[in-house]
């Protein structure tokens, strides 16, 4: 079904064109309305004055017939002036015209069958009347407007003072109706000639203002979603406003581009810097058990035949083996991390616990976890559950063999929220910000590498991690991830 | 210097050659009439005018008058040389001896006609004595057919003619009478009985709009005079060159225009009709008893 909607939603692509059609055609038709008024009483003023010179003509021409009677010389004249061509027929225009004396008896009337000679004019009803009573009483020269369809001359026929006669010439008014008509007619047409034009005209123009419009609303649409570099130009057409606007979106397009270009380079090579200080953080903490480890295999070369040498430093071999074992393993578990991309449900956390529970072993630890995610949330599981394993050991780290650990997994809008607790010993302020470097690390035994891992892995993704710490009192880790994909639901909605 | 001796001798040769063309252009003889008995046709007119003048051997100049008393005065005050005028002004000035008669038309076979009463062809009216009370047209209070017959046919209907018209006008020619009723501006009229029957032939669109009621007796036809006191030789001239039309191509020619036979030397006789009623209504009149 279509449904009317309001104007203000339309296209300009509408808009436009029937706005330039409504201007165009109120404009003629004001014009159209003015011009036939105008007209209208143009030719009323020119019916008036024909009926006066004629009157005054027929006047001036017949009283001296008048005077004497000469009835036919006033009926000839009356004839002449009132024909349309000298001895032709009668002037359509001309409804009637006739001499009286001052009694109201026919001196000549056009139509002498009707209204005989030396009778009083018969009046064909009361209207009639009064027009002839009106007319009789006549001193001057005047105009009467019948009102229904005609215009009255009365012009007296005098001589010195006395008035012996006056002429009635009544003159039709259909022309003011057939010229009203006619230019009606014309003016309509004209208003639906310029109608069509205008219409063309604003199709024309709104098209024109439209385009490049559209156009530019669908690049914007591109770089809201980040393709910058792949935006269209938008085509240049003309030297106006929109020209204008286009010229500059297209150079803050260019600009955006070059903009994510600088970025991207500028993240290559921080990524290069990051790799260069974990391959020099690498070699430096290899490279001191291996200086150690070295010293006592030179020690027990030099005395292979002392027992309690080897009895003291095998081990202090094998305690530096293990440390390089540790961060060799380390870095493979970040490493494998950063490339799965394998998505299961909330409850893979789960496996989590587990490993926890086997980790605080008989320590006097209490344990929290609170998993509220279900299944219809879909998370990128490796990394997730690597996530939460860091977190916690850190969190059993930093309580040592007493305290309290929690964790907490749930969904705060579309974003999923890890938390994890401790009531441990704090984190210094001086140290916060250097929490998720490589390698920093408070603990004689600890890599550096665990919370710097957790970091790499929440921002492969795009989440945050936010810390809040206080001394003897403990910690608080948070990760939001947003934008996780959701499993579609039975009452899916739009 | 030399233009203006040049220009001199221009002046004296053209001097020279306007002489004679001026003294070779005699006076024009005037010829009155009136609209009364054939209606304006200048190409008639100047047709007549051409042939008469080569007749008579000087140019002859047509002057035309509203009404026959108007053409009167011209005659007696020798303004015109000639005059067609009508059988009643002719008895009414006969004895007044400044003019002579000097042909007579002769139509349908004689110098003849009557006067005819008319009204509209839709008009109920059968006779002179239903216009009683009516609107009448006559042509000129100096017409015998137009004026003196419908007045002296009242008169022998017992009624004054003075009264008997509810309103009367004149129209000055045959030719409006008929159209005067034509139009209904008259519910009758009186015309001669020629103009009527030439009209007929020529305009019946006209005519037919009317009927006749009724026809008079024969009256004489309205004749040409010549002024007495004019000149004889001229007089004699245009006599013979009127009578004579009917023996040339171009007179016959113009006589079948004007509907007429011929013209006929003149007989006074013929007016006696006419001479009759004049006498008899102005007795009558006379005798009719005034408020």
């Amino acid at each position: 079904m279509i449904r009317f909607r309001h104007p203000r939603h339309w296209s300009l692509l509408a808009k436009l064109p029937l706005t330039i059609t409504a201007v165009t055609a109120a404009v003629a038709f004001t014009i159209g309305i003015a011009i036939i008024t105008q007209e209208r009483s143009r030719l009323e003023a020119s019916i008036e004055e024909r009926a006066l010179v004629l009157g005054r003509a027929i006047a001036a021409t017949a009283s001296e017939a008048a005077a004497s009677n000469d009835y036919w010389a006033v009926y000839k004249t009356l004839r002449q002036m009132t024909a349309r061509s000298a001895g032709g027929a009668r002037d359509a225009r001309i409804l009637t015209a006739m001499v009286l004396d001052p009694d109201g008896r026919v001196i000549a009337h056009l139509d002498p069958g009707i209204h005989p000679l030396g009778r009083r004019i018969s009046e064909q009803n009361p209207a009639e009347g009064a027009l002839l009573r009106r007319a009789l009483e006549m001193r001057t020269t005047s105009v009467i407007h019948g009102g229904a369809g005609f215009i009255e001359g009365v012009v007296p026929i005098r001589s010195g003072e006395s008035i012996h006669g006056i002429v009635r010439l009544r003159l039709s008014t259909d022309e003011i109706r057939a010229q009203t008509r006619s230019a009606t007619i014309t003016i309509l047409s004209l208003t639906f000639v310029l109608v069509i034009l205008g219409s063309g005209l604003g199709a024309i123009i709104s098209n024109r203002l439209v385009r490049p419009v559209h156009a530019l609303a669908a690049a914007m649409d591109t770089v809201g979603r980040g393709e910058v570099g792949t935006v269209p130009a938008v085509a240049e057409h003309t030297d106006d406003e929109i020209d204008h606007l286009v010229g500059a979106f297209n150079r803050m397009t260019q600009e955006l581009s070059e903009k994510q270009k600088l970025e991207q380079q500028l993240a290559v090579s921080e990524k290069l810097v990051a790799l260069g200080r974990i391959a020099a953080g690498v070699a430096h903490e290899v490279n001191n058990p291996l200086a150690g480890m070295l010293n006592c295999i030179d020690t027990l070369k030099a005395h292979p035949e002392d027992t309690n040498l080897a009895a003291r430093y095998l081990p202090l071999i094998e305690k530096g083996l293990n440390r390089i074992s540790t961060i060799v393993q380390a870095l493979l578990v970040e490493l494998r991390a950063e490339g799965a991309e394998q998505f299961a449900g909330g409850q893979c956390l789960d496996d989590v616990r587990e490993l926890i529970l086997a980790e605080i072993g008989d320590r006097k630890i209490s344990f929290e976890w609170e998993n509220r995610l279900g299944d219809d949330v879909r998370l990128n599981s490796q990394k997730v559950q690597q996530v939460a394993l860091n977190l916690l050991r850190n969190g059993i780290q930093a309580l040592g063999n007493a305290g309290d650990l929690a964790f907490r997994a749930y969904l705060d809008g579309d974003a999923v929220i890890i938390e994890a607790e401790d009531n441990g010993s704090g984190i210094p302020e001086e140290n916060l910000s250097r929490l998720f470097d490589p390698f920093f690390t408070t603990r004689s035994s600890g890599t550096g590498l665990g919370l710097w891992i957790t970091y790499r892995l929440v921002e492969s993704m795009s989440g945050t991690i936010e810390v809040q710490s206080e001394i003897e009192k403990g910690s608080l880790f948070r990760v939001r991830l947003p934008g996780l994909k959701i499993a579609p639901k039975e009452d899916w909605e739009i | 210097m030399t233009p203006r001796p040049r220009v001199l001798a221009l002046l004296v040769v053209a001097f020279f050659f306007a002489l004679p063309a001026r003294a070779a252009e005699p006076a024009p003889v005037r010829f009155g009439l009136t609209a009364v008995v054939v209606r304006e046709n200048v190409p008639f007119y100047q047709a007549w005018s051409r042939y008469l003048a080569q007749k008579v051997g000087r140019p002859v100049q047509f002057v035309q008058r509203r009404s026959y008393r108007e053409v009167m005065e011209l005659l007696e005050t020798g303004q015109v040389d000639f005059a067609w005028i009508c059988g009643y002004p002719y008895v009414r000035h006969s004895d007044q001896g400044f003019f002579d008669l000097l042909a007579l038309p002769e139509f349908e076979g004689a110098p003849l006609y009557r006067s005819y009463t008319i009204v509209h062809r839709d008009s109920p009216l059968e006779g002179l004595a239903d216009l009683e009370d009516r609107t009448f047209a006559f042509s000129d209070p100096d017409s015998n057919s137009g004026y003196l017959v419908p007045r002296s046919l009242v008169l022998k209907l017992g009624k004054n003619p003075d009264a008997f018209f509810r309103l009367t006008f004149f129209t000055y020619s045959h030719a409006e009478t008929i159209e005067a009723v034509a139009e209904k501006v008259a519910e009758g009229g009186a015309v001669d009985s020629y103009v009527w029957e030439y009209l007929a032939r020529t305009q019946p669109q006209l005519t037919k709009r009317t009927k006749v009621i009724s026809r008079s007796e024969l009256f004489g036809f309205p004749p040409i005079v010549a002024l007495r006191h004019g000149n004889r030789d001229l007089n004699r001239r245009m006599a013979e060159a009127i009578i004579k039309m009917n023996e040339d191509a171009e007179g016959r020619r113009l006589l079948r225009d004007l509907a007429l036979d011929r013209f006929s030397p003149p007989d006074p006789k013929v007016f006696d009709g006419i001479r009759r009623n004049a006498e008899n209504m102005k007795a009558r009149m006379i005798a009719i008893p005034r408020p």
